[in-house]
């Protein structure tokens, strides 16, 4: 019977006049469908004189015309070489030996070439330390194709000829040499013997020249406390895998802190060995890469960090120096007892921009008679001296500088106050850039002497006492360009050329005998020295009032920081450190102010997500001294000291760029006196900024079963299924191992090899280093702000962040909130000081793999190498894998990305798609991609050694991620080969399977996360 | 009743037409072979692998009907895979003889074919076809001629100068004592103070020439009897041999052809005739199901170019060079063996040999003769820039690479590795290539469709002898699937990620 009670929608219906009612009466949808986005406007469309039927008539024309065109295939011209040469055999990579060294990032790199062409950058793994690739060098060679490069030299803005510019150069030089006026070559760190030496042999020619050193991220501090101390601007060398504790006072130092490469040897620590892995304690403001790995993290702001510093020193070595407390003094004590217990094998670093707080530093570790801080292997791969850039800023002003040279740096850009330094340099008579684009420095010179890539040039470095290393171009030189040494030798009236010099100065004083044939096949040579340091005896005291003299504290203090993927910024216009996402704030294509919950609050700031889950956030202003960065985003950082903000460096670059990479605001801009703490004043102000995050900033609400991490205490102490529970099932009424329970009939993969891959989470420190080698490896598109912030990003590989909550189960239960909105609420948000864990994700190759049953075309399917097969060309892209995939490690091809304007990325331009790897296809629109466990390597391996008639060995399989992780943490291999490393790891205590319980089987494991939560 | 009887003509005039197509083919077969025909089908299908007197690939097939029966013969031919399916011991032990490579298969030839090709293995040509035009020779011509080649002709043409001077008719130019005290040591020559010895040393900016003690006072007589002669101008006689070459396929064309026409016209009819409404049905039917399958098949052959033969800019034959002068595929496709591709030579490549072979003298055609081929030869030299007549590189010479058009155009999207089958498999070029040494200019001979790949994954056996790699495997996969040998397939060449990635 139908009931004649009256429901209603809304109050509103009940009133009989109401238009809302009749006009919704006549509407089916409440809103305009938005026909307009691909009908034009409705005017134009009513006018049209194109009934239905016409149209009609013309989509059916147009599709048979298509499809008839597409009976005729297109004529492919293939053209030969004319002359081969020699070492290239089409089709087949060579390798050589090279080192990148561009100011900024220093390693010793293998370079993979196809046809003559650089595709790709892989660690020297010759090269120890130094020979790990971080995500900036295996993203440089994408920079070697940059369409934005200068074709030629310019002069006054203007495509010039060489012999020009030599001419009207030389003319000056010789005019500046008569009248004895000063020549200043103004660099950014080369660590380069033979670049010096140029530089000298310049000097000698001209008389009046001086070399100064300019570094955007400056160590200028530690270089000056370590010649206070030894007598020598270089930096101590710190041997990390000897730490049993290390105490960073806002060093991010697994970051780009002293020139960087200190992952590798930090993770040596890392992993459990027979019970003991080191103790990492870290006080910063920002949340560092660092800190995020620290076993135990205080957020301290900048000043705090200082006042700490002094008193760890007066802990550790029962002095009284003046200081101030601050609320982590316990922690301090805390510490300085670990450290004192632990001795020689203890270390203290810190990032604080002060000659004295370094010197403090320093001397704690002297006290502790520190085996990790080495100052007997110092480091040379920064060398910027503030004094002297402050010097040539006055002397430019003065009218005193007859010519500057600027090479590998970018003052324009990187000085705070790059105004007065531009009309200074209007002042200088004559003045050329080295560079590679038309970058803001290069916009204020007469000249711009265009240099070649680091891939395509002759070089030599010296990154520390006793290990120098060669740089030998990869490709002939894409442009009209020439080497800053090159230019000097020129213009010294000098026919040497500068390969010929380096050969030349190696066989003279570096080689000792050895061949430099071998050298440059190594692409590194090490011998022993002994560098002659004189001690000083230092007066700490003094340091210290100097320090506390120099800090100052303020409610706001701002701590500038550089970013995993854009460094300084050199490499801003590479599409794929802009889509790099930060490994804390899982953030692209941005910065922002990172602010500290608290703080946020206080300020009526806040983060939100919006319906499609991207995230939104509010403005603020922010004013240093007198200078004012209006509508800076605010990112809530969780984690964030209170009273401190972040911000990074590297953004807002504005010449030299592409349009779509001209991101984020200059930070440098603020860097006042070299200086990356200053104190600040902040404002709220109008506006929404959209945020283009990978990830949300929430928690995994306790699901242990993502990621799985425990202490070394139980660790140690309690069976393995205290802290690894092997998921169980029923079956049979019986509970038993979920490993056991299967719906599947087992598939034999005993035969050849079978491929695991095995990822450390106590050794991965979220580098971010196998995202982009991924990239590089498997063509990954880049998608571009907008499709990243509606999820649909590309990345086949991803590493995924979780904050800790401090609402548990056991908490919820003792204020009576367990299981009510409130505490799944207080779960979801991570607490003021979260803990924080990585988790590399790539497809898990399941054995079990939900994708493959539910593919209605049999697009995806199994192999019994264990890899799991995607065919793009069979992919109708119905997405059903994707859905049923529990790990969303799948990515869907929304559009074209390739030869499309729309995403003007590495993939729209002749020049930048030299970089596609040939081997593997670039996909088109509408299929399904994902990691392929790089099946294009694992094939090669197999195929050569049936070429060359032998059993393949398991170590000749590597993936792209495995082989660029520079700690050692993701390793690839045969389990069927029951001696190689991966079937050892397989049997490991610490072994888990992501979503073990669901029965997948992947042939990814993982290793779990332990923390060392030991406070003596 | 009047339906049964329609019925029934309509049976009729189809088996009619069959019974008269069947006649046709077996008149068909009923010819005897013809020697020079069946001299024309060996040359284009068999000489790849096959010589007459010598085993190469296959055995050799002199008198090779002599030896098995006809029919065995005509059905290992038409389909030898089937033969050895069938059991037969024959089939069998030829395939275990030659270590299980099996033969290629031609269902293109007719009965007709077969019989030609087996007449000339016999060697019995019919009288009066071989066209015998063997012209009188001087045996001093030939035994110098031979010696030229082997000792003159990497520095000497007798038409041209190369790296020495030409010599036709080097005899009526200087003595024959000269000459004889030249070719022995022309160094000895020049010392004892010749002044022709010496201006020939200058004129050829002092390079001097090898001495030839080893020749006796006779070779050297031969040699120059040799260059006063010349080359014997060979009559050759290439007959029209495509239009041969393109009868039997006429003629399987043109029976279908007619079989389809039969058919139409049995349709027509029924429509326009007949009002028997079942057999209009049946037509019908006939005809939506014959519509669906052509247009099927036509959609299935979008994309498959066999047969494709584009102009190139360089008419190069690989007839002459693969099939003529028997040189390696690998000689210059070098790649093939270490790469993915198998490598378009360089102009270099071709340089090695054509520094030296700068006119072509090979048999040539009505519509291509040897101005034709000179100047196919001349468009290397303006690629690289060789002076022919200095025979030097020129210097700064912008080089112009040549733009080939490509013929075999795999998707991207398929990963194919030329090393994997040639190095590893072993497999020759022509397996897939077909037989390019016959062709004037290269087509594409297979479909390069996927089943076309899967169909001989799964049929190859892995070649595991002799391969350290497969030690290990071979065991575990020979006990997995109970037999000694494994197929391409049964390795995991069928999975999908093998290829595509």
């Amino acid at each position: 019977m139908a009931s004649n009670k009256k429901y209603w929608r809304s109050v509103e219906e009940l009133k009989s006049d109401s238009p809302v009612v009749e006009q919704l009466m006549q509407k089916e949808f409440e809103e305009e469908i938005p026909t307009d986005a691909f009908l034009g406007d409705k005017e134009s469309l009513s006018n049209s004189s194109t009934s239905r039927r016409d149209f009609l008539k013309y989509v059916g024309f147009s599709t048979a015309a298509a499809s008839l065109a597409a009976c005729q295939g297109p004529v492919v011209k293939s053209i030969p070489y004319v002359v081969k040469p020699d070492n290239i055999i089409p089709g087949v990579a060579n390798y050589y030996a090279s080192t990148m060294a561009d100011g900024t990032d220093f390693a010793n790199i293998l370079v993979k070439v196809r046809e003559g062409r650089p595709i790709k950058i892989e660690p020297n793994k010759m090269a120890g330390n130094w020979g790990a690739t971080p995500a900036r060098v295996q993203a440089s060679v994408l920079s070697l194709y940059d369409n934005n490069r200068l074709r030629g030299p310019l002069a006054g803005g203007k495509t010039t000829s060489w012999s020009a510019l030599d001419n009207k150069v030389a003319a000056t030089l010789n005019q500046l040499k008569e009248k004895n006026e000063k020549i200043v070559i103004l660099t950014g760190t080369t660590a380069s013997p033979s670049s010096d030496k140029v530089i000298a042999d310049f000097a000698k020619a001209y008389g009046n020249v001086e070399h100064v050193n300019y570094d955007a991220l400056s160590e200028c501090a530690a270089l000056s406390a370590f010649d206070a101390m030894y007598g020598m601007r270089a930096l101590p060398n710190y041997k990390f895998e000897n730490a049993d504790v290390i105490v960073s006072v806002g060093a991010d130092f697994l970051g780009d802190w002293q020139g960087g490469q200190y992952n590798a040897a930090y993770a040596k620590g890392r992993a459990p060995k027979k019970g003991k892995m080191s103790r990492h304690i870290q006080f910063e403001s920002n949340l560092s890469l660092t800190g995020a790995n620290a076993d135990k993290r205080l957020p301290l702001k900048p000043s705090e960090q200082v006042y700490a510093l002094i008193n760890l020193y007066n802990a550790v070595t029962g002095s009284s120096l003046t200081s101030k407390k601050t609320a982590a003094d316990a922690a301090v004590k805390q510490a300085a007892k670990q450290l004192k217990k632990a001795g020689k094998n203890a270390v203290v670093v810190t990032g604080i921009q002060n000659k004295d707080a370094q010197i403090l530093a320093n001397a704690i570790n002297v006290a502790l008679g520190s085996v990790v801080f080495d100052a007997t292997s110092p480091r040379f791969v920064k060398a910027g001296n503030n004094k002297q850039v402050k010097a040539l800023l006055k002397e430019m002003n003065a009218g005193k500088v007859g010519a500057l040279f600027i090479y590998n740096a970018n003052p324009s850009y990187t000085l705070a106050d790059a105004k007065s330094f531009n009309t200074a340099l209007k002042k200088v008579k004559l003045s050329v850039a080295f560079t590679m684009s038309q970058d803001e420095t290069a916009l204020n010179t007469q000249f711009v002497a265009t240099t070649p890539h680091y891939l395509e040039s002759w070089g030599d470095t010296n990154f520390q006492a006793g290990q120098y290393g060669l740089m030998q171009p990869t490709i002939k030189p894409l442009f009209n360009t020439r080497q800053f040494e090159g230019s000097l030798l020129t213009w010294m009236d000098s026919n040497a050329d500068y390969h010929q010099y380096i050969k030349d100065n190696w066989k003279g004083s570096i080689l000792n005998g050895s061949t430099w044939n071998s050298a440059l096949h190594d692409g590194i040579f090490t011998h022993d020295v002994k560098v002659k340091l004189s001690n000083t005896k230092l007066d700490v005291q003094a340091s210290a009032t100097a320090l506390l003299k120099a800090t100052k504290s303020a409610a706001f203090e701002l701590k500038l920081y550089s970013k995993t993927s854009l460094g300084d910024g050199k490499q801003a216009n590479n599409p794929w450190l802009q889509e790099l996402p930060d490994p804390i704030t899982r953030t692209t294509w941005d910065n922002y102010l990172t602010m500290s919950i608290a703080d946020a609050k206080a300020l009526d700031i806040n983060n939100w997500n919006v319906s499609n889950g991207a995230l939104n956030g509010d403005k603020v202003t922010v004013k240093v001294n007198n200078t004012v960065l209006k509508d800076v985003p605010v990112l809530i950082q969780p984690g964030q000291a209170k009273g401190s903000v972040g911000l990074a460096l590297g953004y807002g670059r504005a010449a030299g760029m592409q349009d779509e990479m001209m991101t984020g605001l200059n930070a440098f801009a603020l860097s006042f006196d070299f200086n990356t703490a200053q104190t600040v004043s902040i404002e709220k102000t109008s506006g929404t900024h959209e945020f283009a995050c990978v990830q949300l900033q929430h928690t995994i609400m306790g699901r242990d079963e993502i990621i799985k991490e425990t202490t070394l205490n139980d660790f140690i102490n309690k069976p393995k299924e205290a802290w690894n529970e092997t998921p169980e099932f029923s079956l049979n009424h019986q509970e038993v191992p979920a490993e056991r329970v299967d719906l599947w009939e087992k598939f034999d993969d005993t035969i050849g090899p079978h491929f695991n891959l095995s990822i450390d989470l106590a050794t991965c420190t979220g580098c971010a280093t196998c995202i982009v080698a991924c990239h590089a490896e498997n063509n990954v598109p880049v998608v571009g702000k907008h499709e990243i912030r509606v999820s649909r990003d590309m990345h086949w590989l991803r590493i995924d962040r979780y904050y800790t909550s401090d609402m548990t189960n056991e908490k919820a239960k003792e204020e009576g909130v367990f299981g009510t909105g409130e505490m799944f609420n207080s779960m979801t948000h991570p607490q003021e000081n979260p803990q924080v864990a990585f988790q590399p994700v790539m497809c898990q190759h399941c054995n079990h793999a939900p994708c493959e049953t539910v593919c209605p075309v049999a697009a995806t399917s199994h192999s019994r190498q264990g890899q799991n097969h995607m065919a793009y060309n069979r992919c109708i892209g119905t997405r059903y894998c994707a859905n049923n995939c529990p790990y969303r490690v799948r990515r869907f091809n929304w559009f074209k990305y390739a030869n499309n304007s729309e995403f003007d990325f590495n993939m729209n331009n002749d020049l930048s798609k030299m970089v596609l790897n040939p081997d593997v296809v670039v996909r088109s629109r509408g299929v399904m991609e994902k990691c392929s466990m790089c099946i294009q390597k694992t094939q090669l391996s197999i195929l050569t050694a049936k070429k060359e008639g032998r059993p393949v060995s398991d170590d000749e399989f590597e993936t792209a991620c495995s082989s660029a992780c520079p700690t050692g943490a993701m390793v690839f291999g045969d389990v069927n080969d029951k001696k190689s490393e991966v079937a050892e790891l397989t049997k490991d205590e610490r072994t888990f399977h992501l979503l073990a319980e669901i029965g997948t089987k992947p042939n990814v494991m993982y290793h779990l996360k332990v923390r060392n939560t030991k406070e003596s | 009743m009047k339906s049964v009887k329609k019925h029934s003509l309509a049976n009729k005039i189809i088996y009619l037409s069959l019974a008269f197509l069947l006649f046709l083919s077996f008149s068909i077969s009923a010819q005897s072979g013809d020697y020079d025909k069946g001299k024309q089908l060996y040359n284009a299908n068999c000489a790849a692998c096959h010589k007459l007197d010598k085993k190469l690939i296959g055995p050799a097939l002199a008198n090779v009907a002599d030896r098995r029966s006809k029919e065995w013969l005509h059905s290992w031919i038409k389909d030898n895979n089937a033969l050895r399916a069938s059991g037969d011991a024959d089939a069998k032990a030829l395939f275990e003889e030659f270590n299980g490579m099996p033969m290629m298969q031609f269902p293109q030839f007719s009965t007709q074919d077969i019989d030609d090709i087996l007449t000339y293995t016999s060697g019995k040509p019919k009288e009066g076809t071989q066209k015998a035009n063997v012209a009188k020779v001087d045996p001093m011509v030939v035994a110098g001629k031979k010696l030229f080649q082997a000792n003159c002709a990497a520095c000497h043409k007798l038409d041209k100068k190369l790296i020495g001077p030409a010599l036709a008719n080097v005899a009526d130019r200087r003595s024959k004592e000269w000459l004889h005290a030249w070719i022995t040591d022309n160094n000895a020559l020049r010392a004892s103070g010749d002044a022709d010895a010496k201006a020939l040393f200058e004129e050829f900016n002092g390079m001097p020439m090898m001495p030839f003690p080893q020749f006796s006072a006779a070779d050297i007589d031969n040699i120059l009897a040799y260059t006063s002669a010349g080359d014997t101008k060979k009559v050759t006689a290439v007959a029209a041999k495509d239009d041969n070459l393109a009868k039997p396929k006429a003629s399987t064309a043109w029976m279908s052809i007619l079989i389809s026409l039969v058919l139409l016209g049995l349709i027509i009819w029924i429509f326009v005739k007949s009002n028997n409404g079942f057999l209009k049905i049946v037509a019908t039917i006939f005809l939506l199901f014959g519509a669906a399958y052509i247009g099927f098949g036509a959609l299935f052959q979008v994309g498959i170019d066999t047969g494709y033969q584009p102009i190139q800019p360089i008419q190069f034959s690989h007839k002459i060079h693969a099939g003529d002068n028997k040189i390696n595929c690998q000689y210059c496709h070098s790649s093939a063996k270490n790469s993915k591709t198998s490598g378009i030579p360089t102009l270099n490549v071709c340089m090695n040999c054509h520094k030296n072979i700068s006119d072509y003298n090979g048999p040539v055609t009505s519509d291509k003769d040897k101005a034709f081929y000179d100047g196919e030869i001349q468009k290397i030299y303006d690629a690289i820039g060789w002076d022919k007549d200095n025979v030097k590189y020129i210097e700064g010479y912008k080089q112009k690479p040549v733009k080939w058009v490509r013929i075999h155009n795999l998707a991207d999207f398929a990963y194919f590795n030329h090393s994997q089958h040639v190095t590893v498999a072993g497999l020759a070029c022509q397996k897939c290539h077909g037989p390019v040494q016959t062709m004037e200019e290269v087509r594409q001979y297979s479909k390069l469709t996927m089943g076309w790949c899967l169909d001989c994954h799964k049929k190859t056996e892995v070649n595991m002898k002799n391969n350290g790699y497969y030690k290990n495997i071979h065991a575990q996969l020979s006990k997995k699937y109970g037999v000694e040998k494994v197929t391409v397939a049964q390795m995991g060449g069928q999975e999908c990620g093998k290829c595509h990635y």
